[in-house]
């Protein structure tokens, strides 16, 4: 038994110890991915791997880390054998990484012969070979076309590096010199977290340590499980689109879509993540084997259901149910191409997750803290760049260009400005000299670019705007570009708030250096239309890449921000004055660059007013007085308790009870439908096209098969959920009463 | 010597409750005084503070400030305007297209949270704004990554842009434009046009500053300075006039971020090297300690009331820090590496009922109600309440009683009777989960940087400090323990003994060494030139002051290709190909050093990325007056609780413990101001200096 005392010094000490490894990690990279964008992170784990610390970078990469362990105690206990000293390298994701360029190095922890745990770190690679530079290939038929992984291989032994398997590591790499520098960080960084437990075991017995790390995935389990029971059951739903042009796609035939759809299960204590209706897998490159759902999932459950709770992956997985079928899009059969699977499923699969959990939040005023809406879930800036120097020299990297986009609003206040992934928590972009530094290019710009944060009570962080040609070097520069959410947006809203506003990629002739600004100020209506990405992209010397990292997702009907703070936004230039009347319903006036901008409290009140009538054809009931009755079901939905002439009939448990009820409108009272039938069918739906709120007014071919849907009360016109969905598609039953 | 020819340096630190003044006389006596801090007219306390070393010494304020050739002060006027969030309203100007630098802060919205708000990701944000986004202005120009102007200068926009700033009523302006470390042109003319357009108007330019490669770092240290400038301004001339109204005819020297100090004059043309001079006033008095000890290698730890700070002296240096940050905003000048954690007596022990397990800290008690020991309606047990509890202090500084029946119930109603624990065992787990956490911090500056502790001696300061090394400096296997005289007002030693240090630093586009001969010796001359050009005839009064001459350092920070850190060596020669060849030879030898053997590929590129000159002028304080050895006598008794048991301890007095006396624990010795505790099986030895070892007995 472990009294608080020594736990919590143990505790402090673990988790001081996988961070001094992330340090030596960053130190020793040579990389611009470890050092800017901080695209790594480590773990201590159990015996069995389970973690049970890991660090705040970037989340996905290793919280199901154990996978990889369980593979090389399943694999090699006899052959090649597990030793004090040893260390196992692999980038394969049929294993455990999320793709091929997510190097993974794990190393046992074994005192006096007994194995206390594992420790491990992630390092995403400049590049690991196969045909492209960056280890991407957009079109490939399948992972041969991409790089081929390295399943686990045991390349420090006793403590000694073999310098054959170095070498082979290596040499399929077009960035040796730097993927060196970054696997003798990892082994470093394992190798420091190896002694500090053995001294940690030494001084406290190898029992006592094994004890804290138990104790640590129990406390965790258990109370995820407290926090669940508190909350109502329920069913959720949401669906995110991938598009992707397969190997030998005809021209002109639009990119095939590809949905991710979760159904998400509370019941009791457990969590049912069931992903078995999503699409059938793509031949290459966006889809994600097991080991990248598993963590993407598990990762999402951290970030937005466990708030304030010890961050021990461990001790998420047994809470969570993960249901899948082999052969789909998020649940890749070999041989399918996995490589992109980051930036494309992986991301429709955290929207997913994030979605669901943040509906199933909204049941309790208690867990309201946080509730977050969707990151920026793309950027046109996300892809690998490469070409040669003036001087011949060949490089190929990314931009990192794509990690500005906005945060999820909350309801503690607006989504974090140009604040990157929240998966990713401690990446950065680089600055602009640092790339013109290494890279031959020129920036003409990099701002935060008004009306792409999803609109909201609160709203979204604004999302970025780049804009950077080639320079300095007569050769053209190659972009294989991984942007999703081109043709709709991805960053869902939530409580009734907008999404995020899609992402860019363009490459347009520069024809003079203002040329830009008209870009940035055409009307939307006027339309901007653009070609999708091909697999590669060539920019010429008289080119400027232009590319938009999406806004995060508002919360709350937009109709309901304080004018105040949309005229904020506009004073600061993160809202247009366009886009607060057009997406806050707030009339702006005296805006010209010099004299002072207010916003027109009765013009806009009128506006607002006009606007709800749009909304349900008809004069908007009143907003109720009194308090809200029943239970919540969402932010904005009541779910009232059957009348007692019927409740007499229910005969087993809350739950059938519940089935029994009414759904009402929390703003106006209005009684919706009975708590069995699916509430959204009872609102009114209108669909519109993702073009009118589309940054730079840019359109993508394809884009005209998705709407965005919005559900209002057909009372009080209260904007009461958003969707993306395609054209015709029946309406998602996406709150279920169990 | 008679008492008029005796002349005086004195050191004023001042903190956030008190003010600390240290005087040093030719004939070695010492003088120390300590009054309250007073916010909004922080000089008065200054001025309080030195008068009352003046009385320690029998001399009054003007006696002897006419005696002083240079006092040394740290300021923390900057740093309260940067907390407290009432510096000036600051417009930016920067190139056109790039007006969202600042505001993108490159993405960072989880470094420099505390460990809480890390854990919750809906409070995950942005450094607080220092600049509105409606008032930065983009200016059109453009200069390349090899100093080339691609796109001119339009001064008539700019001057519409600094009016259109000056309507919107910004009090100091901070220019920032790409690539001006190469090219400083247009950054040079901006600021001639701010201040054409807004006379008077305190204006920080980014190339002046901070002229390093990385755009975010550098715009944020320059509007940092503009933030600063008014307050720190103000401040600074207001104590130069008070101080010569007293009739002080020395100079004024303030200390520096980046360690040392440098005349007021230099001051005010950069208030952003202020920041965090605090810590690095109690490292520069450890660097002067580590001579005087013989240690090249200290570990300085200083327990403040709601931070733990770490710094490291290597061969007698002070380190710097890699990417420095100041309350989450990025700062790319030279700062002294200082590694902090939340955990000091003020800090919080409460029960994490989730996890299972008694925690202490990151939140405080603060200066109020602070400690509930302090008697000021404090209910929530805090650090320093164990060690009021556990008998370990029972007064405050200037003989304050504490309220240690408060303390003890603070402890009962929160951590032991939820826990079902006694109060003794309740509070030394409090003891020692914060000395867990403090040698947890000091091994990542150590070990996790490639440092062997047992090649170190450890230093223990500030106010409590020497309450708690003996727990936290255990299991390290340092050389040595030592709590210095004058442990509580270290800082202001500190600025007493800091050399004058003024410096030019300037960002290259990295370079590979072996190509770099010319950029850096080009690269050198300008910096000397900027450096002789700049100089105040302070620096000469400094000279003669100090009877030492001025000392030149050249040095180059290298890195591997594109890796995070770098390591500056001095350059003894011409950067030829014999200099270059062992700068990088010397780099690869540093490297393996820190890193480990056979780290230093020798297929990795070697590039320069920052080229320093520095000027400094050794002040040399005069030696303390010995003390005789002897036996130690106790003043008193008190009993205290340590594992559980209640003893009766010696009481010592620090002032009158001889030299040579050695002290067994349990005992305690104590000053004015801290009280140093010597656990059961540990002992102190006194040393002729003053200062106090601590060991384990036999």
């Amino acid at each position: 038994m472990v009294d608080e005392i020594t736990f919590e010094v143990l505790r402090h000490r673990l988790d001081a110890i996988n961070d001094d490894a992330a340090s030596i990690l960053a130190r020793l990279s040579g990389s611009q991915l470890a050092a800017e964008a901080r695209d790594l992170n480590t773990v201590i784990m159990a015996p069995d791997g389970r973690v049970v610390c890991c660090g705040r970078y970037v989340l996905a990469q290793v919280v199901s880390m154990h996978l990889v362990v369980r593979d090389i105690l399943a694999q090699y206990t006899d052959n090649p054998g597990i030793g004090p000293g040893d260390q196992f390298v692999t980038n394969d994701p049929y294993v455990g990484t999320l793709h091929q360029p997510d190097v993974v190095v794990v190393a046992p922890i074994i005192v006096e012969g007994r194995m206390v745990g594992w420790c491990g770190s992630t390092v995403h690679q400049p590049d690991v070979g196969g045909p492209n530079p960056g280890g991407i290939t957009y079109d490939a038929r399948s992972i041969f076309d991409e790089a081929v992984p390295m399943p686990p291989v045991r390349i420090v032994e006793a403590g000694r590096m073999r310098r054959d398997i170095e070498r082979e590591y290596l040499a399929r790499s077009r960035t040796a010199e730097l993927n060196r520098l970054d696997l003798l960080g990892q082994v470093a960084a394992n190798r420091s977290v190896v002694e500090q437990v053995e001294r940690l075991c030494a001084q406290y017995g190898a029992e006592t340590v094994g004890a804290v790390m138990d104790r640590l995935l129990e406390r965790t389990e258990l109370l995820l499980r407290e926090r669940l029971r508190a909350l109502p059951d329920g069913r959720w739903r949401h669906v995110s689109h991938v598009e992707y042009r397969p190997h030998g796609s005809a021209p002109g035939e639009p990119e095939a879509v590809y949905a991710v759809r979760l159904t998400m299960t509370k019941r009791g204590d457990d969590l049912e993540l069931d992903f078995t209706g999503s699409d059938p897998q793509a031949p290459g490159a966006i889809n994600a084997a097991y080991p990248a759902l598993a963590n993407f999932a598990i990762g999402s459950v951290l970030i937005y259901l466990c708030g304030g709770l010890p961050w021990v992956p461990g001790g998420v997985w047994p809470v969570v149910r993960i249901l899948s079928r082999e052969g789909t899009v998020v649940h890749a059969k070999w041989p399918a191409g996995v490589a992109m699977s980051t930036a494309a499923t992986c991301q429709a699969i955290r929207v997913s997750v994030n979605s669901c959990v943040a509906r199933m939040l909204e049941t309790s005023e208690e867990f309201a803290p946080l509730v977050m809406a969707s990151c920026q879930a793309a950027g046109g800036g996300g892809g690998t760049v490469h070409g040669l120097r003036a001087d011949g020299t060949a490089y190929a990297t990314m931009t990192l260009d794509e990690i500005t986009g906005g945060g999820g609003a909350t309801w503690l206040g607006d989504g974090a400005d140009s604040s990157g992934y929240t998966t990713s928590p401690g990446a950065s972009c680089a600055n602009v000299e640092v790339n013109e530094a290494y890279l031959p290019l020129l920036y003409e710009r990099r701002v935060e670019l008004a009306d792409t944060a999803g609109p909201g009570r609160h709203r979204g962080g604004a999302g970025t705007l780049h804009a950077l040609s080639p320079y300095g070097t007569g050769t053209p520069m190659t972009m294989m570009s991984f942007g999703q959410g081109l043709q709709h947006p991805l960053a869902a809203g939530v409580c009734g708030g907008e999404f995020g506003g899609q992402s860019v990629v363009a490459v347009t002739p520069r024809t003079g250096t203002d040329d830009l600004a008209v870009a940035q100020g055409l009307p939307a209506s006027e339309g901007w239309s653009l070609p999708m990405p091909s697999s590669t992209i060539q920019i010429g010397a008289g080119d400027v890449l232009i590319s938009v990292s999406q806004g995060g997702g508002g919360l709350g009907d937009p109709l309901e921000r304080e004018p105040s703070a949309v005229l904020d936004d506009v004073v600061n230039g993160l809202v247009s004055v366009a886009g607060a009347r057009r997406d806050y319903g707030v009339v702006i006036t005296n805006a010209s660059e010099d004299s002072p901008v207010s916003a027109d409290e009765a013009a806009t009140e009128r506006l607002r007013a006009e606007r709800r009538r749009l909304r349900i054809g008809r004069s908007p009931a009143p907003r109720a007085t009194g308090g809200r009755a029943g239970r919540r079901l969402s932010a904005a939905l009541d779910l009232l308790p059957a009348s007692s002439a019927s409740a007499g009939t229910a005969v087993s448990g809350r739950n059938q009870r519940e089935r029994d009820g009414v759904v009402a409108c929390a703003r106006c009272a209005t009684v919706l439908c009975g708590a069995h039938e699916n509430v959204h069918e009872h609102l009114v739906a209108d669909d519109v096209s993702p073009a009118g709120r589309s940054p730079l007014g840019a359109v993508y071919a394809g884009g005209e098969r998705f709407v965005v849907r919005h559900f209002y009360c057909p009372a009080c016109a209260a904007q009461i959920d958003v969707q993306v969905c395609r054209v015709g598609d029946p309406v998602l039953a996406a709150i279920e009463v169990l | 010597m008679t008492a008029g020819s005796v002349r005086a340096l004195i050191g004023v630190d001042t903190g956030g409750t008190f003010t600390d003044t240290v005087v040093t006389l030719s004939d070695g006596r010492l003088g120390v005084g300590k009054a309250l801090s007073t916010p909004g007219r922080v000089e008065q306390g200054v001025l309080d503070s030195i008068t009352r070393a003046a009385a320690a010494l029998d001399l009054t304020l003007p006696d002897l400030l006419r005696r002083t050739a240079i006092l040394t002060h740290g300021t923390t006027v900057g740093l309260n305007a940067l907390l407290t969030g009432t510096g000036a309203r600051v417009g930016l100007l920067t190139t056109a297209g790039f007006e969202s630098t600042l505001p993108i802060a490159k993405a960072n919205k989880t470094h420099g949270l505390d460990e809480l708000d890390l854990g919750m990701p809906t409070r995950w944000r942005k450094p607080d704004p220092l600049v509105a986004r409606a008032d930065i202005a983009g200016v059109a120009e453009r200069i390349d990554v090899t100093g080339t102007v691609v796109r001119p200068l339009d001064e008539d926009q700019a001057r519409a842009a600094i009016r259109r700033l000056a309507a919107r009523g910004v009090g100091a302006v901070a220019v920032s434009l790409l690539w001006s470390p190469v090219n400083a042109e247009h950054e040079r003319r901006l600021v001639a046009l701010v201040g054409e357009e807004m006379p008077g108007v305190h204006v920080s330019s980014s190339a002046a500053i901070a002229p390093v490669v990385g755009e975010y770092e550098r715009t944020s240290t320059a509007v940092l300075d503009a933030y600063l400038a008014p307050a720190v301004g103000t401040y600074l001339s207001a104590l130069r006039e008070r101080l010569r109204e007293q009739g002080f005819g020395g100079v004024l020297m303030i200390l520096r971020t980046g360690g040392g100090a440098e005349p007021v004059e230099h001051t005010l043309r950069a208030p952003v090297n202020t920041l965090r001079s605090g810590p690095v006033a109690g490292l520069a008095a450890t660097a002067g300690l580590a001579r005087t000890l013989g240690r090249p290698n200290v570990i300085a730890t200083d327990v403040g009331g709601t931070s733990f700070d770490v710094g490291l002296i290597i061969d007698g240096r002070t380190q710097r820090a890699t990417r420095p940050m100041v309350h989450r905003h990025a700062l790319a000048i030279p700062v002294v590496e200082v590694e902090s954690i939340g955990t000091g007596g003020g800090s919080l022990a409460w029960l994490d009922h989730g996890l299972g397990t008694l925690r202490v800290g990151p939140r405080s008690a603060g200066a109020d109600p602070g400690p509930a020991c302090y008697g000021r309606g404090g209910t929530r047990p805090t650090l320093t309440d164990a060690s009021a509890a556990l008998g370990y202090i029972d007064r405050l500084g200037n003989a304050v009683e504490l309220d240690v029946a408060a303390a003890r119930a603070a402890i009962r109603e929160h951590i032991a009777d939820p826990l079902g624990i006694s109060v003794v065992a309740a509070a030394e787990g409090i003891v020692r989960i914060a000395a867990d956490q403090m040698r947890d911090l000091i091994r990542r500056t150590t070990v996790q940087r490639g440092h062997d502790p047992s090649a170190f001696a450890l230093v223990a300061f500030g106010g409590a400090g020497p309450q708690y090394a003996s727990w936290y400096a255990d299991e390290l296997g340092v050389l040595d323990v030592v709590v210095p005289d004058l442990a509580a007002e270290l800082s202001a030693y500190g600025a007493v003994s800091s050399d004058l240090n003024i410096g030019a630093e300037r960002g290259v586009v990295p370079t590979p060494l072996d190509r770099a001969g010319p950029l850096i010796e080009a690269t050198l001359a300008e910096l000397a030139g900027e450096l002789d050009a700049s100089l105040s005839a302070e620096v000469d009064d400094v000279v003669a002051a100090s009877g030492r001459g001025r000392i030149t350092h050249r040095t180059v920070a290298l890195r591997f290709y594109r890796q995070q850190r770098s390591i500056e060596l001095a350059v003894e020669a011409a950067a030829g190909p014999a200099e270059l060849a062992r700068l990088d030879a010397t780099f690869r030898e540093r490297y393996e050093d820190l890193v480990g053997p056979g780290s230093a590929d020798a297929r990795s590129v070697v590039e320069v990325v920052s080229v320093r000159v520095d000027l400094t002028v050794a002040v040399p304080v005069p030696p303390p007056v010995l003390r005789k050895p002897g036996e130690a006598e106790p003043t008193g008794a008190r009993p205290a609780w340590f594992g559980g048991v209640e003893h009766r301890c010696a009481v010592h007095d620090w002032r009158r413990l001889p030299a040579d006396a050695r002290i067994e624990g349990p005992a305690f010795i104590e000053s004015e101001q801290t009280t140093v505790v010597v656990p059961p099986l540990r002992q102190a030895r006194m040393d002729p200096s003053g200062h106090l070892h601590l060991g384990h007995l036999g």
